[in-house]
């Protein structure tokens, strides 16, 4: 079996550890190592430069900060490398668009790494509807609330915002791709109110849909230190013909901890990440479009960019408006 | 003397009522009364009062002090009147009325009749929702940031046309939602704008989002459903800066029933097992409150101005916009 050579650029964010332990174990990947600007060592071969680790891949995941994705991705296009970038895609649009333009003159292949679609539960969900077992779906509440992440999450430079940049796009993206359909209005309410932070720890967005149905989605920091798991991602869907309810990582344990003092929850259910980017190298092998491009994170940082613009403005803000 | 109750309704909320006042401290119930003396007997028969032939003369009943109203809500404001108009107290179920127009009649014509008028907001006497009201009160939780508040149940139309019927009911918004909307108001006062969204296919499918905003803080949905094929389904979470409470009631039954036949009765919205029930608890402290001349604790006033709220959750979805909150006079 051919394998895709594959390295990881930045430890910056904090999924970086669970991408290497990923890309260490797919079985289609031979890991090439990663990059750490910070010079930290890390399991697996350490670049001196993300050229070294570029020259040594056939393509890389970006683990970067949000603003740093636009530089990392021009540079593995000039190297002629496919790219699977964290979300956001970018924190800009027009980042987003320089990316997709960069990745196509270049020839490479451009995802983003959103692991919600790979999750079973949102794939049945996704036949039920287009089985049209569920009826039309006319509204869909969603929850993707989470810990605070702490590192440079709180930065407007780095993160290029808070809550909303962090967690609006994974149910954004889902939701697209579920109802097959586009947003065209966003309504969003934000706060700073738990961590002193300069940006938003706490939102809520109610989004339109072209075809009609609308949904929310709760993107908020607003679980507490002392909350049993990092967060979670859930979807309230109401068809016409049947309502269903979604938790992506409800599959867990309850571990009662003495000696650390702490309730945990602790997940059994599939490894999303290794279904993600198994999925993204699966399609670089045998030269099929990757499952989520970077024409799908644009779409989605369309909705952040909306929300921000609506929270300014007091008002819903139309798609229209920001693309 | 005991209050001596007359009830107008036999539906979920007068059955309810109905059965709440029977051995009720400091009250008697004395007479059901319905659209029609058939629909009013079955219940007056189970509790061994007697049946009033219409609504005039419930409220001519010289042996009724307090009139409870739980007829459809578009005819509130016609049965508070005439109760209020006999010289008796009245407690109405909620939503006060259908428009405001009527429900500030409700008020003037008790407040000029110099009788007590009570709202049934319910929920203010659950006991999962006075807890964190006390929690919240108490700066346990810190300042509140983020609320999410859900209601659910299976659709009710099939067998109350008038519910499906918008201009006559409010739909889920008027029915369902309004409880969270009165308790965002009891537990952090009066917010600063509203978002909504709904689907009301007329006869159909009917659900609301709300996204409801405060001056600086909190930030709070709120989901509306006819859809929970599965039943009665409450939920809420209350993240302040110093904690969160969570509360769902699919997870606090202390008492589960299986059946070989499958589960039974699942349209019928289920108490929690406590001693008393909330229902009983509302109308035991009007009782109280009545014998000690106080005011009801959710007055008409208070009524009109949690309706209002969800009209503006409703004028917000059908206009695709945010809308101010001002509080009605």
């Amino acid at each position: 079996m051919r394998r895709l050579r594959v390295g990881l650029a930045s430890w910056a964010h904090v999924h970086a550890a669970g991408l290497a332990r990923t890309l260490a174990s797919l079985p289609q990947v031979e890991f090439t190592g990663s990059f750490d600007e910070t010079g930290a060592a890390h399991d697996g071969p350490s670049h001196a430069s993300l050229d070294a680790l570029l020259g040594a891949s056939e393509a890389i995941v970006i683990a970067s900060t949000n603003a740093a994705h636009r530089r990392d991705t021009e540079a593995a296009a000039r190297a002629g490398v496919h790219v699977l970038c964290e979300k956001p895609l970018a924190t800009t649009i027009a980042d987003a668009l320089a990316m997709i333009d960069a990745c196509r003159a270049a020839g490479v292949q451009l995802g983003v790494a959103l692991p919600v679609r790979s999750s079973p539960a949102v794939i049945a969900l996704k036949e039920a509807i287009d089985r049209g077992t569920l009826g039309r779906i006319r509204a869909v509440r969603g929850t993707n609330p989470g810990q605070y992440p702490g590192r440079w999450f709180g930065d407007p430079i780095e993160a290029g915002g808070g809550a909303a940049m962090d967690h609006t796009v994974h149910l954004a993206d889902a939701l697209r791709w579920l109802l097959d359909d586009e947003f065209v209005r966003v309504h969003a309410e934000l706060g700073s109110f738990l961590y002193g932070l300069p940006v938003e720890d706490c939102g809520l967005l109610t989004l339109d849909l072209s075809g009609g149905a609308f949904a929310s989605i709760d993107c908020g920091w607003s679980r507490p230190a002392t909350f049993p798991t990092w967060g979670g991602v859930t979807m309230h869907v109401v068809g016409e013909r049947g309502t269903v309810d979604i938790d992506v990582f409800r599959q867990s344990l309850t571990h009662y901890d003495d000696a650390a003092g702490v309730t945990r929850l602790i997940g059994w259910g599939d490894d999303l990440n290794a279904l993600m980017v198994g999925g993204f190298v699966d399609a670089i092998l045998a030269g099929r479009p990757v499952p989520i491009s970077g024409e799908d994170g644009l779409r989605s940082l369309e909705v952040v960019v909306a929300a921000y613009r609506s929270a300014e403005l007091g008002r819903p803000v139309s798609i229209s408006e920001v693309a | 003397m005991p209050l001596r109750i007359g009830v107008i309704g036999t539906g979920f909320a007068g059955s309810t009522h109905a059965r709440a006042a029977v051995r009720l401290p400091g009250a008697e119930l004395r007479a059901i009364a319905a659209a029609t003396i058939a629909e009013a007997e079955p219940l007056a028969t189970e509790l061994g009062v007697r049946v009033a032939p219409d609504v005039p003369s419930l409220c001519a009943s010289e042996d009724v002090d307090l009139v409870v109203v739980a007829s459809p809500t578009y005819l509130h404001a016609e049965h508070v009147i005439a109760a209020a108009r006999a010289g008796k107290q009245v407690f109405c179920e909620k939503p006060i009325a259908r428009t405001l127009d009527d429900a500030r009649a409700m008020v003037r014509a008790c407040e000029d009749a110099g009788v007590r008028l009570a709202i049934g907001h319910v929920v203010r006497f659950f006991p999962e929702y006075r807890r964190a009201k006390e929690l919240l009160d108490a700066g346990t939780l810190g300042q509140a940031a983020v609320a999410t508040l859900t209601r659910g149940t299976l659709s009710v139309g099939a067998t109350r046309a008038w519910y499906l019927d918008a201009a006559k009911s409010g739909g889920v918004v008027l029915d369902l939602m309004l409880h969270d909307l009165d308790v965002l108001r009891w537990w952090f006062g009066e917010p600063a704008r509203v978002y909504g969204k709904r689907v009301a296919d007329r006869g159909g499918l009917e659900y609301a989002l709300a996204s409801v905003r405060y001056d600086d803080r909190p930030i709070v949905q709120l989901e509306a459903s006819w859809a929970e094929h599965a039943g009665f389904r409450t939920t809420f979470e209350l993240r302040g800066d110093r904690g969160m409470l969570v509360h769902d009631s699919r997870a606090v039954a202390p008492f589960v029933v299986q059946s070989p036949s499958g589960a039974a009765g699942a349209a019928v919205i289920p108490a929690p097992t406590l001693r008393e029930t909330p229902y009983r608890r509302q109308l035991r402290d009007l009782v109280e409150r009545l014998a000690r001349g106080e005011p009801p604790l959710v007055d008409g006033r208070e009524g009109l101005r949690s309706l209002g709220l969800g009209l503006a959750v409703i004028e917000s979805a059908d206009r695709n916009d945010v809308v101010p909150w001002t509080v009605p006079a």
